[in-house]
């Protein structure tokens, strides 16, 4: 304390010169990430003219043409509703299925518990990228291919492994103490889960599902194998085929891919904390 | 973990209540493991061993699998050039990830720190690419690398310096996979700074305090002090970024499909292009269950190396 | 009491999830689901009862899948769709408008699974062959027939093999034309090309005149990879004539003869003098429409749409106007084939098999002479009906289509001709050859071992 306060001007300007360098430096980040951003909004409000001319300007004043032309459209809407759709059912299926398999893992002894778990661990080795063909023969075996189902249970399945791990640390978590006091107040084991233990682990059940509906809605892979039918498409396969048709638009093609961000930035502000949540909880506590 | 002394208490306490409740627990156990097992028995486990059996034919999926090649089909994947520079691809991106993208994200994290003002403005923004879903990030890299200077941003600023030359980019053979990995580390960098950030944050403020007294400077206080505190999430940093280099699809796909000749040839997107585009569906089998053998490798030297035998847990 | 709730939930949770996948099969059962399905309402919908219907007016539900993205084409087809719907007030006519790359693996994903649509594009060839023997598509030689052939009879009989089999056709032709060189008329002028190139010398010399004056020579958009196989295709038409070509395309002769491999050293010889765009092996064909079409590339070899897509991807909508112009492939000194050949092709309407009649119906409808003069009209097709020639009036356009149709060879592209696995084998192999990865000796080597794989 002493020693600083006598020094002060010293340390001080020791402080802001990293600080200064630190700003610079995070300043610098910032806008990398942002400009291919930017480019693209700008992009998205031009007219096709302003777009050939001046790529890169900013767009003064605000041209909504695309735009309009865009949500004009039914398709986008209908995409958009598919999306809705597949997020929500997924969503709910993973949370539901994934929490009651948690609940077991975490508050269940039975003999062949360990070799079960080790079981799902292997999910995390084989993401839906490199399974997508073994897994394309199945559904097509099932009739699931060119249904909004099929997406949606493979959607699930693969989101098993890393959820159960994430709320089966956080229901590990929640005191021992709670479960005696049920059990000897009579509580069965559903009895605890279902009006103790899943109350208590609200945020981690909302971070849970925040994440599966992020890889939900922006899921490409599954859809484009499994979606044939226009009619079935979620957005981001339909933003695909809209760059394919639209090619060299450039200025429409940014509109729509905008719009189709939108919905995405407004769930990520909305609920940023919860996406953290979970994300840290799966990768740093499992 | 922590929970575990008390479990033999319960049971304890669970039998005392006779075997109704045993049985019932059982019956719990039952029902509450069916639903996931189910899917993930159907959906993961299953076609793994089915694509084992199709890797053995020569079919293109019309009609059911007749033509038994035996292991024809992992014996030609392994002469195939373009499968071969895929293997090499997936190497040159998880080098590029572990050499650069990594500490990048380390560096940021650090620089964000604990008490920064804007902390959370820096955080927001750096991992907002991460939540654009791949297709977006692919279209938006696509138009950035375009080679007119008049349609593609990055060109536009490079001609601008004197001696600046566009470049092809995407089309270039030499360029293709760097400039993929421009493109995969603006949009995964945010996830890793994230998982540091709060790496750091579970660091006690009062280690670091410490070292300061003792005469460390900053740079010791970080080699020394705070990376080995940090190693277990480092760990799991490069295990997620080798798993995500060895998978990675949808940018390169809609950015390159594999190409040009092959040279951003990944191990799925070389598997999609059998599987889907040429449906020889038995080859594509057998690439896919290389593909697993890979990732199983892998991941038994990371936990052999790590000795976790259940490698996410303790990270 | 929690215990019956927990029974409850638990049974119905069982319940819940064996229900869910016996549904999903269910819905498979019935023998036409293609026909029968409403699938705007994904989930719900699934599996209409619909055991009973009416007698009388049996309501037709035809899926029908074509490419023209282009907003003009795309508002004519679905025009005629709805002028056949009143007609037919039983009929639903459900389109799905795919983009040409899209289309191409959705297409085959569809086929994979069994439920092909009832009408869907088609280029014929081995591609389309390649499903017929699968048992994937539907005899149309009933319709073709009737009435003394009366429909056939309408159609130039080249146009109508392409969409055979063994004799049965599965589809038939809306458009047929040859692959050429589109050019831009003042561009050429620029650089002082007085004559369009007749041999490939004179190529060679256009594009080194067209370097020299700081024009890009050629546009190409062979990050899809199909522009570029035209080349080799059409060398290979040019060196190796049609007796030899065709015995390699029907599996009796080879690949590897010399003049394949001559056709990859003639394109590599093209290759050197770097006539394409930057950038090129990136480019998609979109690209390349927009290089011609801003006027920034002199030529493109191209397929008869090649001024549509032009315009459609230009800048203000209108292409080069009527700087742009078409001259055939050149001779190649020493080649075996004839000046008159022609390599190209063109769309066509398949039937899945599960097409109701009023799906063949309705493709009869839009291959009539006046439908056929209506889409000449737009650009759309090279007529194959006779008498709809009198729809084209862009005097390039009426070149291409009599190349087409007098060719003495024809032959379809190969992409195409060829089974599909083989087809992108030599896609593949011609991108290499043009990024100098890939020597022509190993083209063709490639090319044919994969053909003696496919075909044998």
């Amino acid at each position: 304390m002493n020693r600083e306060s006598v020094s002060r001007p010293r340390w001080n300007f020791r402080k802001i010169a990293p600080r200064l360098v630190q700003y610079l430096v995070l300043g610098i980040v910032t806008i990398m990430v942002l400009v291919p951003i930017m480019i693209l909004v700008f992009g998205a409000l031009k007219t096709r003219g302003q777009y050939i001319s001046h790529p890169y300007s900013i767009p003064l004043p605000p041209r909504w043409d695309n735009m309009t032309k865009i949500l004009a459209q039914p398709a986008f809407w209908r995409m958009l509703r598919n999306s809705l759709f597949v997020m929500l059912a997924s969503t709910i299926g993973v949370v539901f299925v994934c929490s009651l398999a948690a609940f077991v893992f975490s508050r269940m002894e039975f003999r062949a518990k360990g070799v079960v778990f080790n079981f799902f661990t292997l999910g995390l080795m084989f993401p839906i990228n490199i399974a997508i063909l073994p897994v394309y023969l199945v559904l097509r075996q099932l009739h699931l291919v060119d249904t909004l189902w099929g997406v949606i249970i493979i959607q699930i399945a693969f989101q098993l492994s890393g959820n159960i791990f994430i709320l089966r640390g956080f229901f590990t978590a929640i005191p021992m103490e709670l479960q005696d006091a049920a059990y000897i107040d009579g509580c069965t084991a559903f009895g605890f889960f279902w009006r103790i233990l899943l109350p208590l682990a609200r945020p981690a059940l909302s971070a849970v599902a925040a994440l599966t509906m992020i890889v939900s809605w922006n899921d490409f892979l599954v859809p484009l194998v499994v979606l044939n039918k226009d009619k079935l498409w979620t957005l981001p396969l339909g933003t695909m085929q809209f760059q394919g048709q639209y090619g060299s638009d450039l200025a429409l093609i940014s509109a729509f891919i905008t719009l189709s961000a939108i919905p995405t930035i407004i769930f990520y502000l909305f609920a940023e904390r919860q996406i953290v949540a979970g994300l840290t909880a799966g990768a740093v506590k499992g | 973990m922590q929970s575990l002394p008390a479990i033999p208490d319960v049971l304890k306490l669970k039998r005392g209540t006779g075997s109704p409740r045993r049985f019932q627990d059982n019956l719990t156990i039952v029902l509450f493991l069916l639903p996931a097992v189910l899917i993930f028995f159907v959906f993961v486990v299953y076609p793994i061993f089915q694509s084992m059996y199709y890797s053995l034919f020569n079919w293109k999926g019309l009609g059911p699998a007749v033509d038994f090649v035996g292991l024809e089909n992992f014996k030609k994947i392994l002469t195939d050039k373009p499968f071969l520079t895929a293997v090499r691809n997936g190497l040159s991106l998880i080098g590029f990830a572990l050499i650069l993208q990594l500490p990048l994200s380390l560096l940021l994290a650090v620089l964000v720190g604990r008490k920064l003002p804007g902390r959370v403005f820096f955080r927001t923004i750096f991992f907002m690419p991460y939540v654009f879903s791949e297709v977006i990030s692919a279209l938006v890299w696509l138009f950035l690398y375009n080679p007119d200077p008049e349609r593609g941003f990055l060109n536009a600023i490079l001609v601008l310096f004197p001696g600046g030359h566009a470049q092809l980019w995407l089309a270039d053979t030499k360029l293709v996979v760097p400039a993929i990995f421009i493109a995969l580390t603006w949009k995964y960098f945010g996830f890793h700074m994230l998982l540091f950030m709060t790496g750091l944050q579970n660091i006690p403020e009062e280690i670091e305090e410490a070292g300061r007294i003792d005469g460390a400077n900053s740079f010791q206080n970080f080699f020394y002090i705070t990376l080995p505190l940090l190693s277990g999430t480092i760990r799991t940093a490069v295990y997620l970024s080798i798993l995500g280099s060895i998978q990675q699809f949808i940018m390169v796909w809609i950015m390159t499909k594999g190409g040009p000749v092959n040279a951003s040839e990944t191990l799925a997107t070389y598997m999609y292009r059998f599987g889907f585009i040429r449906f020889q569906l038995g080859y594509g089998s057998a690439v896919a269950i290389y593909m697993f053998v890979i990732c199983l490798i892998f991941s038994l030297i990371y936990q052999g190396l790590t000795r976790q035998p259940d490698h996410l847990s303790g990270l | 009491m929690s215990r019956k709730i927990y029974t409850i939930l638990s049974l119905l949770l069982v319940a819940a999830f064996a229900l869910s996948a016996c549904g999903a099969k269910a819905t498979q059962a019935p023998a036409q689901p293609a026909a029968t399905e409403a699938p705007a309402q994904p989930a719900a919908t699934e599996a209409p009862a619909q055991p009973a219907a009416t007698e009388a007016m049996k309501p037709v539900t035809i899926t029908w899948w074509h490419i023209s993205t282009q907003d003009d084409q795309k508002a004519f087809l679905q025009s005629k769709a709805d002028e056949y719907m009143s007609m037919h007030p039983n009929v639903t006519i459900e389109i799905t408008v795919l983009e040409n790359e899209a289309f191409k693996s959705k297409l085959a994903t569809v086929m994979q699974s069994g439920e092909p649509p009832d009408i869907f594009h088609s280029w014929g060839g081995g591609v389309l062959n390649e499903y017929a023997k699968a048992g994937l598509l539907r005899n149309v030689n009933p319709e073709l027939d009737a009435d003394g052939g009366a429909w056939r009879n309408t159609f130039g009989a080249g146009a109508l093999g392409v969409y055979a089999y063994q004799g049965t056709n599965y589809g038939v032709p809306n458009d047929m034309g040859a692959v050429g060189f589109w050019y831009n008329k003042e561009l050429f002028a620029k650089a002082g090309i007085e004559n369009t190139p007749t041999t490939w010398t004179e190529l060679l010399d256009a594009v080194k005149k067209l370097k020299a004056a700081n024009i890009t020579p050629i546009a190409i958009g062979e990050g899809d990879k199909w522009p570029g196989h035209f080349w080799w295709g059409y060398l290979s038409t040019r060196i190796c004539g049609g007796a030899v070509f065709g015995a390699a395309t029907s599996g009796t002769g080879s690949f590897t003869e010399p003049c394949f491999v001559e056709a990859g050293a003639k394109l590599q010889e093209l290759n050197a003098l770097t006539p394409f765009q930057d950038g090129f092996l990136s480019a998609v064909y979109n690209d390349e429409g927009a290089a011609m079409g801003n006027g920034k590339a002199a030529m493109e070899l191209m397929g008869q749409w090649a001024p549509v897509v032009e315009k459609d991807n230009s800048e203000d909508k209108n292409g080069i106007g009527d700087k742009l112009a078409w001259f055939p492939f050149p001779m190649v000194e020493g080649g075996a084939g004839g000046p008159a050949d022609a390599y190209g092709g063109g769309g066509g309407f398949a039937l899945g098999k599960n097409a109701p009649d009023e799906a063949v119906d309705f493709v009869k409808f839009l291959s009539s002479v006046d439908s056929q003069i209506a889409m000449a009209k737009l650009g759309m097709v090279l007529p194959v009906v006779k008498g709809a020639e009198a729809g084209l009036t862009d005097p390039f356009l009426l070149t291409v289509q009599k190349a087409a149709a007098a060719a003495p060879f024809f032959q379809l592209y190969l992409d195409q001709a060829l089974p599909p696995a083989v087809g992108s084998v030599v896609n593949d192999n011609v991108q290499g050859i043009l990024a100098g990865t890939v020597t022509p000796e190993q083209a063709a080597q490639a090319i044919n071992d994969s053909a003696v794989q496919e075909m044998k």
